[in-house]
Parts: structure tokens; C-alpha cells; sequence
């Protein structure tokens, strides 16, 4: 029942404050001094017509964008599953329900904004488009809800019931929203930079031209790391999710140290920014840097650290509000 | 496939508070759909199946103060659980060693919609902004009872329940865990209610699924938690499985976001893939609990990927739906505790409110009828063609 068959990374892109749908910020990152930035769009005309984009939420243009050029650089038309993590789901049009609700009362209200708020309206709209019957998923937990769909997919590879999967990470950030979740503790504190992320990942059992390869993942709640400190301790760098929090930060320096020692430790929300998806992004990071054969100067905690080593080994590690944490292991 | 066991249940809707009270109202056809009494909103008109608990009488149940940060989803979730967990004797000293996967989509929205001008404009209420999304919700429920080995969420609309089953079962069968107490709680919420309504598939007269007046759904409310258990942890444990999971299966429509296509592909894929996976013909199945909301479309399109996958032989059909309303993200683990229920106690549960045949529909079951049952299964079909099904087992003796 259970196979092991390696699992290879075929594919990943992004939107996010980062150059949209390019690798540039390897060499030349877009740095922001501002605690809210929303995502940098690429043109959607190559991905939804016109009329559609104009009933069509950010998020939902971004999703298509990212999975259809994942499934173009995978060079798949279609997979066996699709996967989806949002921490949040449609908010800019559960905003605009929410916003008519409260100041127009409940009896003028248009089901467009309704129609497109559910948080599997994405994964069900790259599935229309592609004309995708397979299993179909959406994750809505926190700083896990990726985590949560790449658990799903690292399940269903291992008990053989797909070939080939695509992933989506995809949360949307409106300044009125950002300002609640600021003012309700979630998010922007201290240093943060608060973003955007749209990822979508195509990973298969087929090596044609893969990023790299999925090792090995696991996701726990409240856990204590060291039982598993021997299972991930081969490994040449740890890209945590170090955001400008100084209190979650200063828990992933203590534990990173005492299970990974003196592994040098990477980030990437400085520069691709703080949301419920965001680990999605740190996926995408590491499957470039294995890629491109190095990790840029600006990832790393310390700069002094800073190597010109060909990657072997990136271990992501996630752990989001001290309670729901996930490692990952990608190998070039 | 090795079979994932079933070791404890627990159940809130309209119909009751526990296993107890619900099996009492299914046998005697007994309703919880009626005129609106708990969610403020200016839409009387549409009967409703709502919890009959206000929050204030769940945190009075649950020993929570009234000034403890909590939602209605998360209050029904932690009835269920509460009762889930001692049905499968499972202590908070074990829970390390259990995962709980929810599935929800409103969240917090109960609390959103009433607070959501004043989170723009001003301090009041800001204590519920974290509190708002899916996640929160799961993890307020799990961390009443202690510190579980792992918690995700499943946000795909009225399918999230039957998801997060199907999720538990693969993480066992991957050797991930031995037990997963998996499930969904959703309250009605202003928000929905409202949507629905724009898309004008409420009905101001109780629901009549697949019956040819038929005209709409009527919302509803509640919570359920299965605890799914490999064989070799239920031996270790010296605990019985009341049922046995022996399919399941998901599939996209791939049609519309809010319509099912008129050939039932999602939901024909979805029970196809369950009866393949238990290795079992359509003519084994005993008892379908259809997912019925009572909406033109829906009960159409079921009817007809039923039509294709059973041919001249559909086995008896129900939905209950109007004994609850459509609990949204929690009917798929609500329903499949009604389909538990009746493999135990061999009945079959009535579709209330039938009387005439739809136009190329099944005919559902009407009377209350004994029935010994091996393999029921049950439907849970989501907005964006989300289509899941659940093949539930007599345990083998």
C-alpha cells in the first residue's frame, strides 16, 4: 500500500510584493520600509478574459495566474488533485458582503460578492478552468493552512492515489483588512511586513526537469520538536519564518539553535511579507534557491553567514503562533 | 484496504443535544425545523433548524464564562467533541496522541457580522478579530478538552465535514496516527443566511427534497465528531467499533461555483470512487442518506448521478435534511452519525415532507421502515462542485 516513490518538484510560482511570476528577487529583491504592502500584479489578460476578470476577486486572478503558469512550466495540461491552503479565503469580497450587510440591511443584497467568498471558491475555480474532476480540497487553518494542503498531497502520493498534484497557497490582504487583523493582535506586529501570497507548486512522481525533490514532511500542534531532531538533522540550511514578531521570532531562534545547532538559519518574510500563507512562499524559496544552486545573501539571519555553497539539503520550518508547526525537507 | 474503524460519535443539531435525543426524533419523525427563535436577522420568513440552545445557555452547559472569548461554532463543536470523546474513552491524557480535524466555513463570522463596523472604526469588540477565521474556531474547540497531536481545518462549503473524514482516514491508513477525531461544526449565521437568500434557493415553507413542489432549502445549524480508530489501537484499547468506514471518495464537478452540473459528474465520481475503494458492487449498498438540500438543482443532479451509478436498482434514498435543515459544513459528519444510527438500530430514516414524485427523480423513502443494513452511503456535496461520499459499515463480528 504505502510507496516510495520519490516525489519531485516540477514547478512553483508566485505573486507576492516580490516581481510577480520572476525569480528577480534572487538578485535584486524589492525592499520595503512600510509595515502593508500589497501584492505586485502581473497582467491577467493571458489568464482570464476580460469579462470574467471583472466579476473575478485579486485572489482569484492570482490563482489562476500561478497555476496555470506552474502547470506551463511543469508542461502538464492537467493533474490528478488539487490543493488549496487559505488562511482567510475571499476576503476582499467577504468584505464587501460584510460591509453591504452591516449599512445596507439584509434586504438588497446581489449574490455576486456571495458567490465568490467561500474559501474553496478558489481551488473550484482553477478545477472549472482546467476542467479538473479530481479530488479537490481547501485548508483554512492559520500559519498552516499550505502546510496543511502539502500534508494532504505528501498523504495521497504515499498511499498511491495520484501521480501528480498542484498546490495553491493563496491569501489576499485589503488595507481595511490589514488594519483589523493589526488592531485584533494577528498580524503587523513590531517589524512585521505585512503582504500578499499567491503559490501554486505542481509536484509528481515523473522527473521531468524538476526544482527538486519532497523528502520528507510533518505537522504537529504544541509539539515538542526534539523527538524529531535525528529525522531532519541532515540538512544544510533552515529557512524558518523569522518576520519581525520579536516574540515569535526569538522562540524559532531558541528552538532552531537547540535541534539544529549551528545550521545556518534563513528568512524570506522580511522580503516576501507576513500572512496566513505565507509558508507557501517559504516552499517556493527553497525550491528556487535548490534550483539556482545558491541562496541569496539577503536570506540569511545572519549575514555573516552568508555562503556561496551549492544547497543540498533546505529544511522549512514553520511554526506559527507557538502552537501549529510544520518541517519540510527539500533536497536538489 | 485495511477497514478505519469507528469508536465514539457525538452530535448536536436541531433535532437534539446528543446521540440520545437524536436517534429519539429520527425514529419517531420527529422535526427541529421551524419558525426562526435565535439568529437576530429581519428574515422571519424562512424556516429555520436551528441549535435550541442560545450561546449563553451552551457556555452555562459547558461551565465557560460569559466573559471567555468563544463563538456558536466552536460552543456546538465543543458539545459534540465533549460527548465524542467519552463515547471512545478517550481521556485528556491520551489526547497527545490523537489528531482532530474540523471542518468549518463561517468560522467566526457570527460574531464578524454583528462587530464589523466597529472593527473598522473603533476599539469595541476587538477581542473577536482573532477569532474570526476557520482555524480559530478548531483549535478553541480542541483546546477545551487538552493538547491534541495535531489540528487542521477543512474549508470547502457543505462538503467540509465529509472532508476532514476522509482526510483522518488517510492519515491512518498512512500510518500517521491510530486515532483522529474528525468532523465539522457550523452555526447559521446572518452572512449565509443572506447569501443564500441572494441566490434564492431558501424556501419559506419546510424543505421538501426530491419531492416535485420542491423549492429551496432551509438552513440549519449544528456539530458532529467521529472518532476513527485503526484496528489494531481499538484492540489495544479493548474498544468496540460502533461502524467501519470502508470508502470514501471526493471529486470536483468542475461545473459551476454555486450550481451542480445536470448529470451529477462530481457526485457520480465521488460514490463510484467510495464503492471502488470498499471493493463492493452497487448492489451491496443498502441505504443512501442523500445530500437533498431541497433545491431544484441539487436534488436533480443527485438524482441523476444516482440514476447512473445504480441504474434500474437505486437502493432506498433519503435525505434528512428536514429534520435538520442543511447544516452546511457540518452535515457530512452529522449525517453520517444518522447513518451509524441506522445500521445499528436497522431502520430507515425518513424524508419528511415528500409527496409527490419529481420529474425523472428518485422516489425517497416515506414511511418509517425497518431494515437490516450492511452498507450505507452518505452524501455531502459542497459550492464549487465539491462532492464527497462516505460508504459507512456494519462492523464485521
Amino acid at each position: 500500500m504505502m510507496e516510495s516513490k520519490e516525489i519531485y518538484v516540477l514547478s512553483a510560482k508566485q505573486v507576492s510584493v516580490q516581481q510577480p511570476l520572476s525569480e528577480d528577487w534572487m538578485r535584486d529583491p524589492v525592499v520595503y520600509d512600510v509595515p502593508f504592502a500589497r501584492a505586485i500584479d502581473p497582467s491577467f489578460k493571458d489568464y482570464v478574459s476580460p469579462i470574467e476578470a471583472r466579476r473575478m476577486g485579486k485572489i482569484l486572478k492570482r490563482a489562476l495566474a500561478t497555476s496555470k503558469e506552474a502547470l506551463k512550466a511543469a508542461g502538464l495540461e492537467t493533474v490528478d488533485t488539487i490543493i488549496t491552503g487559505t488562511g482567510y479565503g475571499c476576503i476582499e469580497n467577504t468584505e464587501f458582503f460584510l460591509d453591504a450587510l452591516s449599512k445596507d440591511g439584509e434586504q438588497l443584497l446581489k449574490p455576486t460578492y456571495f458567490m465568490q467568498s467561500t474559501h474553496n471558491t478558489i481551488s473550484s475555480l482553477v478545477a472549472i478552468q482546467t476542467r479538473n474532476h479530481g479530488y479537490n480540497v481547501t485548508y483554512a487553518h492559520k500559519g498552516i493552512s499550505f502546510d496543511s494542503a502539502l500534508q494532504d498531497v505528501w498523504l495521497q502520493f504515499r498511499l498511491g492515489k495520484i501521480n501528480s498534484a498542484l498546490v495553491g497557497g493563496h491569501d489576499e490582504m485589503t488595507e481595511t483588512f490589514y488594519h483589523i487583523l493589526k488592531k485584533g493582535g494577528v498580524m503587523g506586529k513590531d517589524d512585521e511586513l505585512c503582504g500578499e501570497a499567491a503559490v501554486s507548486v505542481v509536484l509528481s512522481t515523473e522527473n521531468d526537469n524538476a526544482l527538486c525533490k519532497l523528502k520528507s514532511f510533518k505537522m504537529l500542534h504544541q509539539p515538542s520538536l526534539t523527538a524529531l531532531k535525528d529525522e531532519f538533522a541532515d540538512v544544510d540550511y533552515v529557512l524558518t519564518g523569522i518576520s519581525g514578531d520579536h516574540e515569535n521570532d526569538k522562540a524559532y531562534l531558541n528552538e532552531a539553535r537547540a535541534l539544529f545547532g549551528d545550521k545556518p538559519l534563513l528568512k524570506y518574510k522580511h522580503l516576501f511579507g507576513e500572512s496566513f500563507t505565507s509558508s507557501g512562499l517559504g516552499f517556493y524559496v527553497a525550491a528556487q534557491c535548490l534550483h539556482a544552486g545558491f541562496v541569496p545573501p539577503s536570506l540569511f539571519v545572519n549575514p555573516e553567514e552568508a555562503d556561496d555553497r551549492k544547497p543540498k539539503r533546505i529544511l522549512l520550518y514553520n511554526r506559527s503562533d507557538g502552537k501549529n508547526c510544520s518541517l519540510t525537507m527539500l533536497e536538489a | 484496504m485495511a477497514p478505519i474503524l469507528i469508536t465514539g460519535m457525538g452530535v448536536v443539531s436541531a433535532i437534539g443535544v446528543g446521540q440520545a435525543e437524536t436517534l429519539d426524533a429520527l425514529l419517531n419523525n420527529r422535526s427541529g425545523v421551524g419558525p426562526l427563535a435565535y439568529l437576530k436577522t429581519e428574515h422571519k420568513e424562512f424556516p429555520v433548524g436551528e441549535v435550541k440552545l442560545t450561546d449563553a445557555e451552551m457556555r452555562a452547559r459547558l461551565g465557560i464564562p460569559e466573559t471567555a472569548i468563544t463563538t456558536r461554532t466552536a460552543l456546538m463543536g465543543m458539545l459534540a467533541l465533549e460527548e465524542a470523546l467519552c463515547d471512545a474513552h478517550l481521556t485528556p491524557g491520551m489526547l497527545p496522541q490523537v489528531g482532530f480535524i474540523s471542518g468549518t466555513t463561517v468560522g467566526g463570522m457570527d460574531m464578524s457580522e454583528q462587530f464589523y463596523l466597529d472593527y473598522i472604526s473603533s476599539e469595541a469588540h476587538k477581542e473577536y478579530i482573532a477569532v474570526h477565521d476557520c482555524g480559530s474556531c478548531t483549535e478553541m474547540t480542541a483546546n477545551r478538552f487538552g493538547k491534541f497531536a495535531f489540528t487542521t481545518t477543512l474549508s470547502t462549503a457543505c462538503s467540509s465535514a465529509a472532508n476532514a473524514i476522509i482526510l483522518g482516514a488517510n492519515m491512518i491508513r498512512c500510518g500517521e496516527a491510530d486515532i483522529v477525531v474528525v468532523g465539522g461544526s457550523e452555526c447559521i449565521t446572518k452572512f449565509h443566511l443572506n447569501g443564500f437568500n441572494s441566490l434564492m434557493i431558501l424556501d419559506t415553507e419546510p424543505c421538501r427534497p426530491f419531492d416535485a413542489t420542491r423549492r429551496g432549502l432551509n438552513l440549519g445549524e449544528g456539530a458532529a465528531y467521529l472518532v476513527l480508530e485503526s484496528e489494531e489501537s481499538a484492540k489495544r484499547r479493548c474498544v468496540k467499533p460502533q461502524a467501519m468506514l470502508s470508502g470514501y471518495g471526493n471529486a470536483c464537478d468542475a461545473f459551476h461555483q454555486t450550481a451542480s452540473s445536470p448529470d451529477g459528474e462530481g457526485a457520480y465520481r465521488a460514490m463510484k470512487e467510495a464503492l471502488e475503494e470498499a471493493g463492493i458492487k452497487p448492489a451491496d449498498v443498502d441505504y443512501i442518506n442523500a445530500h437533498g438540500t431541497g433545491t431544484t438543482n441539487n436534488d436533480a443532479s443527485e438524482s441523476q448521478a444516482m440514476k447512473r451509478l445504480f441504474g434500474d436498482q437505486v437502493p432506498p434514498v433519503s435525505s434528512t435534511k428536514p429534520f435538520t435543515g442543511h447544516t452546511t459544513s457540518a452535515s457530512g459528519s452529522i449525517e453520517a452519525v444518522f447513518c451509524i444510527m441506522a445500521l445499528q438500530q436497522g431502520f430507515l430514516p425518513v424524508n419528511l415532507n415528500w409527496s409527490q414524485p419529481m420529474e425523472d427523480g428518485i422516489i425517497p423513502v416515506s414511511q418509517p421502515t425497518k431494515k437490516a443494513l450492511k452498507h450505507v452511503l452518505c452524501n455531502a456535496f459542497g459550492f464549487g462542485g465539491n462532492d464527497s461520499s462516505l460508504l459507512l459499515s456494519k462492523p464485521e463480528s
